[in-house]
């Protein structure tokens, strides 16, 4: 047999059983999996759900590329969440200093998001390259942080003024990513996260630390070998990262809840993992793959209102796209690995 | 007074730290040959999640805690083949595992168990009669689950199979240098497939521990990073299972003070006592760190 031949049907059967298991749970619920993907396909494409389809591929964009950035340089952010709710606490907790700012206080909100987002990716970064704390179990664990302190935070000090519900205090309207489609919630984050693709493309390809980041990946020991300050060098990857994620809060907040509240983003690091490695960290590929995850999301969501479906279903297609990507690598042996 | 509070403390360390310890267990194993699996935190949710379905269906939390041992190695066994046959980074795979046990306990606890709520069987604590009332020895050491004390086996036996078998010494051959290994002639992908399912087995019981022991009951997302902190007990126990265990229980204690402090200071934010094991992980990983080594995660 042809070595096309091979991977054709070795490519084949990544994809048949891949779509296989998501099928057998929805058959299990007693539903049919055509229908479903049907239901799923014509609502997240339909007139309705395409603007939420964009509305959760931008957080997950800007997410994407921060997991995508650190783990060419060799490191696993799992933390985007907890990075989101530091970016989204600190732009929160500045903005209403920002009121009749203008457009500026909208700039200067969306880089306190980052800043915040950087500040705690720094800190994994800082601890891993000092103390060789492994980044993977760090970011976690400050997930389960972060998710306490702004539970804390809107039952306590940033509670809005009424004292009732568990919410903060509205950022002022100056704050606002305003609506770009009249009639859905598609915001002007899209254009954030668009531009951020650029820069991102632009640093991995053109730049100083895109250059030594991918070196630091590849092969750790070479990077040090050749002189790069490998630590201040992984506390740097790691503040970009979380930069991005803490971005991806500051825009959630502008641009859908204008607020803080439980339940922000929930999830949204592990699908930006699956994002990362779908588009195989190519930046200018991350839109791509978080619109597919914008299906995704949207599209499940529209399966549990309509079919009473369980949302978590969303998890399982996820882990199947995951193990799928990583299969078609084992598929097709001579293309780059990814990490 | 101080007498009931350190028992009921030291009761509750146990309690609370098994679950991790379980996982802890396994995962030493699956580490010592050379495979890390982050994935546990999926494979206990689908254990936690498989336990409470089997012991409500059968009406005997047994069943349910041999379908968590059952689904644990089937999951395992998952991981074993996408690391071993197709070699996919393990890291991708572990974090594909996390988030299908996520997606998987949940949609089936929906589905099943978790529409109305159910009341699981739970596992009964032991009681060897008059030993297991001496007042603080009694109820911490002769009054825990049964599950418990298999964990005590199992942590002292992996153990002793890892440093005192010539298993053992394969095990330990694979994870210091597979290749070197293989010019031995040690069936490494063998080996290490066992290690990994036996870590997927008690993965399962650790996830079993926490909705028919600890909760009697399924949660979603109830292991709430207790995965992530059996990997983290492998680290700070250099990969022994004995030592992992007791880490295990130090995030046990870690969790007993916690919930004992909220009610007596009950005007404390209780968000500032609930981090407290996820902050005491952290501070350990960085206070017990080796600066020799840059280890691979």
């Amino acid at each position: 047999m042809s070595e096309g031949m091979t991977r054709v049907i070795r490519v084949t059967i990544v994809l048949v059983v891949a779509a296989l298991v998501p099928s057998l749970f929805v058959l299990m619920a007693g539903h049919n999996p055509w229908r479903v993907l049907e239901t799923l396909l014509l609502y997240a494409l339909g007139p309705q759900g395409w603007s939420e389809v964009l509305v959760h591929a931008i957080p997950l964009t800007l997410i994407g590329l921060g997991v995508a950035f650190a783990l060419r340089g060799g490191l696993f952010n799992i933390g985007s969440d907890g990075q989101l709710i530091a970016g989204a606490v600190l732009a929160v907790f500045f903005a209403p200093y920002l009121e009749g700012w203008g457009i500026a206080g909208l700039l200067v909100f969306l880089i306190l998001g980052s800043l915040g987002g950087a500040a705690l990716g720094a800190l994994v970064g800082y601890l891993r390259a000092w103390f060789g704390a492994s980044e993977i179990i760090v970011t976690i664990m400050l997930n389960y942080v972060m998710v306490q302190m702004i539970s804390y935070l809107i039952r306590g000090p940033m509670q809005e003024t009424s004292r009732f519900w568990p919410q903060s205090y509205l950022i002022p309207e100056n704050c606002f990513l305003p609506v770009i489609v009249q009639g859905t919630r598609l915001h002007a984050g899209l254009f954030v996260a668009l531009i951020m693709v650029i820069v991102f493309a632009v640093i991995q390809r053109r730049t100083v630390i895109g250059f030594v980041s991918s070196v630091l990946g590849a092969n750790p020991g070479a990077a040090v070998y050749a002189g790069f300050r490998v630590k201040m060098l992984t506390v740097i990857v790691m503040a970009i990262s979380g930069g991005l994620a803490g971005l991806a809060g500051a825009v959630e907040v502008g641009g859908i809840y204008q607020r803080l509240q439980d339940n922000m983003a929930e999830g949204f690091g592990l699908a930006g993992i699956a994002i990362a490695l779908i588009a195989r960290l190519e930046a200018v590929a991350i839109p791509l793959a978080a619109c597919l995850f914008g299906i995704f999301f949207a599209g499940t969501g529209a399966l549990q209102r309509e079919l009473a479906l369980p949302f978590p279903l969303v998890w399982i297609i996820e882990s199947a796209v995951i193990f799928a990507v990583a299969a078609v690598q084992w598929a097709l042996p001579n293309r780059k690995a990814v990490a | 007074m101080a007498v009931l509070f350190i028992t009921a403390l030291l009761a509750a360390t146990i309690r609370l730290g098994m679950a991790i310890g379980l996982a802890a267990i396994g995962e030493a194993a699956s580490e010592r040959s050379g495979i890390f699996n982050i994935g546990i935190e999926g494979v206990m949710l689908s254990g936690a999640f498989v336990a409470a379905w089997g012991s409500v269906r059968t009406g005997s939390p047994w069943f349910g805690v041999l379908f968590a041992t059952l689904i644990g190695i089937l999951l395992a066994g998952v991981h074993a083949f996408m690391v071993l046959v197709l070699r996919i980074n393990q890291f991708v795979s572990g974090i594909g595992m996390v988030i299908f046990g996520l997606g998987f306990s949940s949609f089936a606890a929906r589905l099943t168990i978790g529409a109305k709520p159910t009341s699981v069987h739970g596992l009964a604590s032991l009681d060897f009669g008059a030993i297991s009332h001496i007042p603080i020895v009694g109820s911490v050491l002769f009054g825990q689950s049964p599950l418990a004390y298999i964990a005590l086996v199992l942590a002292i036996g992996t153990g002793w199979v890892i440093n005192r078998t010539a298993f053992g010494l394969e095990i330990r051959a694979c994870g210091e240098n597979s290749e070197v290994a293989e010019t031995l002639a040690i069936p490494v992908k063998r080996r290490q497939t066992a290690c990994i399912l036996f870590g997927g087995a008690a993965a399962g019981l650790g996830g079993a521990y926490l909705s028919v022991v600890q909760v009697d009951a399924f949660v979603e997302n109830m292991v709430a990073g207790r995965g992530f902190l059996a990997v983290a007990c492998v680290m700070l126990g250099r990969r022994k299972p004995v030592i992992a265990l007791l880490a295990a229980l130090g995030f046990g204690l870690a969790e007993a003070i916690q919930i004992r402090m909220q009610t007596i200071y009950p005007d404390l934010p209780y968000q500032f006592l609930v981090i407290l094991p996820y902050v005491a992980a952290i501070a350990a990983l960085v206070l017990g760190h080796s600066r020799r080594r840059f280890s691979p995660i």
